[in-house]
């Protein structure tokens, strides 16, 4: 399937009109064009380059960046770790405070809260990510002045806590494009739960209502919500392309956009193959962790 | 604010004229003394020791004659590596690794006399021989594809005279090369590039061998470069303890961080937002001038754009005031010829007012040249509705220009359908194949008036002669002011080139752009140019305690 | 149905006919521009001002409303038309041709689909049926899935069995038998879909790769915006509140049409 990726990317790419950066600028004369496409081999055929590159990455090297010189992997590599903590720490978040909100609005069903809090999560998935990011730096950074208001680090001091002062707005505004769905997963899988027989006969027994929310319920209401996070590392991932582009964030995300302005072409194809893999791989991740909440699964 | 262009050529003409007096006009060849030592006096005596911070979008590739040394690049190159000339105070070409410079009497050759007791930053003695390094192996050697290759196509090669004097020998008169040499054209270490000049990887993303100031002290991708200060820089000891360059990709989280004071120093690229910084404490708001004019190329191949009065006309139909105050908050002004008023030793006031907004005329002009309007109130001829489409690469301020200019055209009765495209594509597509009918872009160049590449008939076609206008008695002028070897008599040909494109209008010329500069109240010592230019000055700036 | 997705119904039906009619009525070329009359708040002529270059926002915002909503249901249909064939064949003929779709489907929402669209629109170049098309393309996983599901529900039900044994060949058996049952969730699915296509549209303008100017979307509209963030920060506000109450709105209809549709649903 990555193969799949790589070959669709790679010839669509290549197809695109215009060229590499270094080559398309206002002011470099025909002559210097045609120097430079030669050296970056740009005047090869697509299959051959195609070819030469598959090659390559199944021994582990993805190619040379053709806007930096540096290898593909070592750009990537410099990103990869900012877009997965930034990534990872959005998930996180979305999935500590989904939990407990969408079991929240299964118990409160219908009351003001849910209402509320359904309000609230369909304002999150609705507002547009980027504005939301402005606004949060607006309001925090410039207005407040609390945090911090793009990057990483401050070049001055790069400590545990500024760092994580640097992650709190982005992490927010990425978290945003899944809780919503986490918390509307973990509602509505409550809701099944709470309704199911066996929880009705448990309550009949004589089980405290908590004892039998925290005991069944909750495992139970788990395992949907769990497959849904798997399927949400994808849209989490496209989503690191636009809030890292208003953090000025140094991740992946920024670095395909670039790739893609830039024509980088290597770049742009091992960018979609890290990608892809990193979501299959949380997919198989998500599976695996399936198999171990559901009693009722197992692996044959 | 509303400025008639009567007013604002009067200021154009009163900065000209207050530039002009400052400007210390440097024949070729005189030498002047190095770096001047900042005015101090008691009350703000200059302090060592700070940090200035300032932003750019992308990670920089430390090499500036390396194709991938985009915008982002700039700066920082400009502080990292001297050139043989920098831009002075006043624009013309000032010493820097060079001392003096002189010409041979037939015009084909330029002589420099380096500086003695210059050390790279890994200590090992600088020399003529990176000079010749820097040219004959890098710069002119096609393969490579050195950026700014284009600006040398007179050199044939440089020559080591003596270790600390070097040749350039031209197949023709260039009497514009000590300041191209100011603009982008950094000396490299041979001892470090010769073996691959352009991608070594970790002189260009890392950290370089180089002879200005500062040197880069940590290179983090995507975050920041630091540099620190060089203590065997050959000038006097710079005053800041470091400089760092933040990358900060999206211009308005700029705006936010020169808000929340984490940035010193930026260029206003938002010219919006002007008035939001101007009322923030601690911060100062100027306006710089640049060597930059925005034009409207009509394509000469064809025939509807060959006649001049249609040229004209759409000049007269353009509200360029209106543009100005528009997308450039008013930091900006009319241009009429290719010599903007930065280059102040030649620049022409007399010819700012020329073309003013005019619809009726454009109309009368369009009539002369046979364009008379249909029953819809588009101008036809010979039964052709005059209807045309415009590209717009996706940059900067060109996506509102191109909607005023064709609301402007559409008054006169001339259609234009907008495409929007892609920057990149754009550049392929109008640049690369010349595929086009007529497009808004601009023109930086070096501090100099030489334009001969952006407008002589040789460079139609493949080359910067954009629109592709051909005429030998531009070619003539062009050819003379490179060959003139004097001050006085570069002057006047520039003054008359001056006059004769802006009644022949090869190129529509727009506007001129100012620079507006945002800088920490605390930081002194920057000179009163684009900021680009004062990054050479960088070794002066320094920061009060205040 | 929920009142709130009744509401939300009732706002949708207020912006089509603010799409449709509303430039009939309000007659101010979205393109007139102004430079003299620029960043003008409230007025009469300008009820909602006036953008950098003078031309009326409350024009475009209603010229915008037509592009932005003609994206997001084109792009919806696309989705749907796709998601409903790759669907619809999987679940009817099961075996290798299920396992290969259903596979591909899979590998498909694996993928994240900013990086896809991003790379695909840089490629093709940004205009209004690359834009359609390519989001419509990278859309219609979660249709097929729901589509599939709901075939391989009805594919056993005894009308649709006693149709086959009357000989009704199997395309048609499909189209007229199964996939009408499977409607319900697909107008769940469709609202849905559209709101993440104004959503992907808004983004995407914003990376200058959405509807290009000089026609107006509600996502070009606050790029553009991004710019004056600073100055007149009202002219984001419009476009972003109009982006997000649509979006609301079909969100909330497609949790209601859902509750009122799925049978286990009715408490």
């Amino acid at each position: 399937m990555i193969v799949f990726a790589s070959a669709l990317t790679f010839f669509f790419v290549n197809l695109a009109p215009g060229g590499p950066a270094s080559v398309m600028r206002f002011d470099v004369t025909a002559e210097q064009r045609e120097a430079l496409i030669k050296r970056m081999g740009l005047d090869r055929p697509v299959e051959q380059r195609y070819a030469e590159w598959l090659a390559g990455a199944v021994r582990g090297d993805l190619g040379t960046s053709l806007l930096t010189d540096e290898t593909v992997v070592q750009r990537i590599g410099e990103r990869l770790p900012n877009t997965l903590t930034l990534a990872g720490t959005a998930l996180l978040l979305s999935v500590v405070l989904g939990i407990p909100i969408g079991l929240i609005q299964a118990l409160r069903r219908g009351t003001p809260v849910d209402h509320l809090l359904s309000l609230f999560s369909a304002i999150g998935l609705s507002v547009p990510v980027f504005w939301l990011g402005i606004v949060l730096i607006l309001l925090f950074a410039v207005s407040l002045h609390v945090l911090p208001s793009a990057g990483v680090t401050s070049v001055a001091s790069d400590t545990l806590v500024d760092r994580l002062t640097h992650l709190v707005l982005p992490a927010t505004v990425l978290a945003t494009t899944v809780l919503p769905t986490i918390v509307r997963f973990m509602r509505s899988a409550t809701i099944e739960v709470l309704h199911e027989d066996y929880i009705r006969t448990a309550a009949s027994k004589g089980l405290a209502p908590r004892a039998v929310v925290s005991g069944h319920a909750l495992r139970n209401a788990l395992i949907p919500v769990v497959s849904a996070v798997g399927a949400l590392v994808p849209r989490l991932l496209g989503g690191t392309v636009v809030t890292e582009a208003v953090f000025s964030w140094p991740g992946m995300g920024r670095l395909a956009l670039e790739a893609a302005q830039g024509r980088d072409y290597p770049l742009i194809t091992g960018l979609t193959v890290v990608v892809a893999a990193i979501a299959v791989l949380a997919s198989l991740i998500v599976d695996l962790a399936y198999t171990r909440i559901d009693p009722r699964i197992r692996l044959a | 604010m509303h400025a008639s262009p009567l007013r604002l050529a009067a200021l154009g003409l009163a900065a000209a004229l207050a530039m002009s007096a400052c400007a210390g006009t440097t024949a070729p060849g005189t030498s002047t003394a190095p770096s001047a030592t900042p005015a101090a006096t008691a009350a703000n005596a200059p302090v060592t020791g700070g940090t200035v911070t300032i932003p750019i979008g992308a990670d920089p590739t430390l090499n500036m004659w390396s194709p991938n040394a985009f915008v982002e690049s700039l700066f920082i190159n400009r502080v990292l590596f001297d050139g043989l000339t920098r831009p002075g105070k006043d624009l013309a070409p000032a010493p820097d690794l060079a001392e003096s410079w002189t010409t041979a009497a037939d015009g084909l050759s330029w002589t420099f006399k380096l500086r003695s007791g210059v050390k790279w930053s890994d200590g090992k003695a600088f020399s003529a021989d990176d000079v010749a390094f820097t040219f004959n192996d890098v710069v002119l050697k096609p393969d490579l594809g050195a950026q700014n290759r284009a600006s040398y196509a007179a050199v044939k090669s440089v020559t080591v005279v003596d270790p600390a004097t070097v040749r350039f020998d031209l197949t023709r008169k260039f009497a514009a090369l000590p300041s191209f040499l100011a603009y982008n054209a950094g000396i490299l270490p041979k001892h470090i590039l010769s073996a691959d000049p352009l991608k070594t990887v970790s002189f260009n993303k890392g950290t370089p061998v180089s002879t200005g100031p500062f040197k880069v002290e940590k290179y983090a991708s995507g975050q920041s470069v630091a540099l620190v200060r060089n203590e065997s820089y050959f000038g006097p000891k710079p005053y800041l303890d470091r400089v760092v360059f933040t990358v900060v990709a999206d211009p308005n989280t700029q705006i936010a961080q020169a808000l929340s004071g984490d940035i010193t120093i930026m260029i206003l690229d938002n010219k919006a937002a002007v008035d939001r910084v101007k009322s923030a404490s601690g911060l100062v708001v100027a306006s710089r001038p640049l060597v930059q004019y925005y034009w409207l190329a009509l394509n000469q191949t064809d025939a509807r754009f060959t006649d001049v009065r249609v040229r004209q006309a759409f000049v007269h139909a353009i509200d360029r005031q209106a543009i100005i105050k528009s997308v450039e908050l008013g930091y900006g002004s009319i241009a009429n010829s290719p010599i903007t008023p930065a280059l102040a030793a030649y620049y022409d006031p007399s010819l700012a007012s020329k073309y003013p907004y005019d619809p009726a005329k454009a109309k009368e002009l369009l009539t002369q040249a046979g364009w008379t309007p249909g029953p819809d109130g588009v101008l036809q001829k010979n039964g052709q509705p005059f209807k045309f489409t415009m590209d717009v690469g996706q940059r900067g301020v060109l996506e509102p220009v191109n909607a005023l200019i064709q609301q402007d055209l559409k008054k006169v009765g001339v259609v234009v359908d907008l495409n929007t495209m892609e920057w990149n594509s754009y550049i392929q597509k109008d640049v690369v194949r010349r595929e086009y009918t007529a497009t808004v872009n601009w023109w930086t160049y070096p501090s100099d008036p030489d334009v001969f590449p952006y407008y002589h008939s040789s460079a139609a076609g493949k080359g910067f002669n954009i629109p592709g206008y051909q005429d030998p008695k531009l070619d003539d002028l062009l050819v003379q002011g490179q060959s003139a070897s004097d001050l006085e008599s570069r002057k006047a040909v520039y003054k008359q080139l001056q006059a004769y494109t802006s009644e022949t209008l090869p190129y529509l010329f727009l506007w001129y752009p100012q620079e507006i500069d945002v800088l920490s109240s605390s930081l002194k010592g920057v000179p009163e140019l684009g900021l680009r230019d004062a990054m050479h000055y960088i070794g002066e700036w320094w920061l009060s305690k205040k | 149905m929920t009142r709130l997705g009744l509401a939300s119904g009732a706002v949708l039906v207020l912006a089509a006919l603010l799409a449709l009619g509303g430039p009939l009525v309000w007659s101010i070329s979205p393109e007139a521009t102004n430079p003299a009359q620029s960043l003008l708040g409230s007025s009469a002529p300008h009820p909602l001002g006036t953008d950098e270059l003078g031309r009326d926002v409350l024009s475009r915002l209603l010229h915008g409303s037509r592009v932005t909503l003609l994206v997001g249901v084109a792009a919806m249909l696309a989705a749907i038309g796709i998601g409903v064939v790759v669907g619809g064949i999987a679940g009817f003929n099961g075996g290798l041709v299920d396992a290969l779709l259903m596979r591909f489907t899979d590998a498909m929402l694996a993928i994240p689909a900013f990086f896809f669209i991003l790379v695909v629109i840089t490629v093709l170049g940004p205009g209004l049926a690359t834009l359609i098309l390519v989001i419509g393309a990278l859309s219609w996983m979660p249709v097929a899935r729901v589509v599939y599901g709901e075939t391989l529900r009805w594919k056993a039900a005894e009308f649709v069995v006693a149709a086959e044994s009357l000989g009704v060949p199997a395309p048609r058996l499909l189209a007229r038998h199964i996939l009408p049952q499977a409607i319900p969730a697909l107008v769940v699915s469709a609202t849905l879909g559209v709101a993440f296509a104004i959503l992907t549209e808004s983004a995407l303008s914003y990376l200058g790769l959405g509807v290009q100017a000089p026609l107006p979307s509600w996502g070009n509209m606050l790029q553009r915006a991004q710019q004056y963030v600073f100055t007149a920060p009202a002219l984001a506000l419009y476009p972003g509140l109009a982006i997000t109450v649509v979006v609301l709105a079909f969100n909330f209809l497609g949790d209601g049409l859902r509750d009122a549709l799925d049978p286990r649903r009715r408490r």
